[in-house]
């Protein structure tokens, strides 16, 4: 694997380390579940 | 009809309407607004479990978002809380992996490594694929943000101390783990957003080739999606990894096209960054007069941006570029302009270079 080239240091870059992806966080949607009671009390007149 | 049960009908209905507006604020990014339709809701109150849990969790999350991380928290061990007592397995896996994310992002990462695992448990119980590829994803950004929070004293990538080489380590290991579920599951945005954090451990952990590979993955990936930021991010990442393996005009090409998307996005601080790098990169190909070009252009913006930090780094590199062509009296000017700003910003190395 190559190695740092000779005279390259980070600050010079200023790159702390990469731009990171975003985290990816849990969602519990109440559009969902609204949907669900919805279809649940349509379900039980039919 | 006793009364009573007519207003605790009113009751749910008025907190879910609530909730749902919020939960609509939030999903077009307005948080502040989201976070008051869903506080509103909370003072409704609700008999609802499910409900509760939802808007715990969403105001956890618009918290998230608007870097009001002990809120996040607040409202995450709320909803962890909450899904235990009633025992919502699923819920708790969720709770469990934004309360994770929410402590590594405190540097809270040994707690957070303890949601992660209870975040994976579950979903491994429930054979939950795509829980299980979230919780290694989270997992692997828990260790990174671990490895780099120890690392940063002047070292360079791949000569870290060992603790910090076991954390990224880790977090490869992770990482890899989640692509070979997300690849399964065909989930090609999931592949991107791994690829671009592998690319960055591995570029930590000295292995710029295999930094670049999985940069040149994601950057692909960014286009499939027309994911403009993704691109960028990802050619910032590429132009650092080819620095570190001398290739300074392949560096230079990606921070070229960094530069365009940042303006394509009209973000100038992204923008700043960018002619910085290709400033640094110029002068590494001793190219001064387009070095000085790009540090000028950073420090026009770094003025507008009101960053003195920027500003002392832009006069410091043109002073160096003005010397290095023979242009003494500039190389003066810059050369004061960054004493000036290091003893406002109170840089003392930046001082001391200064007065050298």
């Amino acid at each position: 694997e190559g190695g740092t080239s000779s005279g390259v240091s980070n600050q010079i870059l200023h790159t702390e380390g990469g731009e990171m992806e975003p985290e990816t966080m849990e969602t519990k949607s109440l559009t969902e579940y609204f949907s669900q009671l919805h279809m649940g009390s349509v379900m039980g007149k039919l | 009809f006793p009364i009573p049960a007519v207003n605790h009908i009113r009751m749910e209905a008025s907190c879910l309407e609530l909730a749902l507006e919020g939960e609509r604020l939030c999903k077009m990014a307005d948080y502040h607004a989201g976070v008051s339709f869903f506080e509103a809701a909370i003072q409704v109150g609700t008999e609802d479990l499910q409900i509760l849990s939802a808007i715990y969790s969403q105001l956890g999350n618009a918290y998230f978002h608007l870097h009001d991380y002990t809120k996040a928290l607040e409202f995450h061990h709320h909803d962890l809380t909450l899904t235990r007592t009633v025992g919502d397995q699923l819920g708790e896996a969720k709770a469990s992996g934004n309360l994770g994310n929410t402590l590594k992002v405190l540097g809270r990462f040994d707690e957070a490594v303890l949601c992660c695992q209870r975040h994976l448990d579950i979903v491994m119980d429930l054979f939950d694929k795509v829980g299980q590829a979230r919780a290694l994803y989270n997992f692997g950004n828990v260790y990174h943000a671990k490895g780099k929070s120890i690392c940063w004293s002047g070292a360079e990538p791949g000569e870290f101390p060992e603790e910090v080489m076991t954390a990224l380590g880790k977090a490869a290991e992770y990482y890899q783990a989640n692509l070979s579920i997300v690849k399964d599951l065909g989930d090609r945005a999931a592949q991107g957003r791994t690829y671009g954090n592998l690319g960055n451990t591995h570029y930590l952990l000295g292995n710029f080739r295999n930094a670049v590979a999985s940069h040149e993955q994601r950057l692909q990936i960014a286009k499939e999606f027309g994911d403009r930021s993704a691109e960028r991010r990802a050619n910032c990442n590429l132009g650092n990894a080819y620095i570190f393996l001398g290739e300074f005009e392949v560096a230079a090409e990606h921070y070229k096209r960094t530069l365009q998307l940042a303006r394509l996005l009209k973000d100038r601080a992204v923008e700043a960054q960018a002619c910085y790098s290709l400033g640094n990169t110029y002068t590494l190909l001793q190219d001064y007069e387009r070095a000085i070009d790009y540090h000028l252009k950073h420090l026009i913006i770094a003025q507008e941006l009101n960053d003195r930090i920027g500003e002392g780094r832009a006069c410091w590199s043109l002073g160096n570029a003005h010397t290095a062509l023979g242009n003494h009296d500039q190389a003066m000017h810059f050369a004061e302009k960054h004493l000036e700003i290091s003893k406002e910003t109170g840089d003392r190395s930046g001082e001391l270079t200064a007065r050298m």
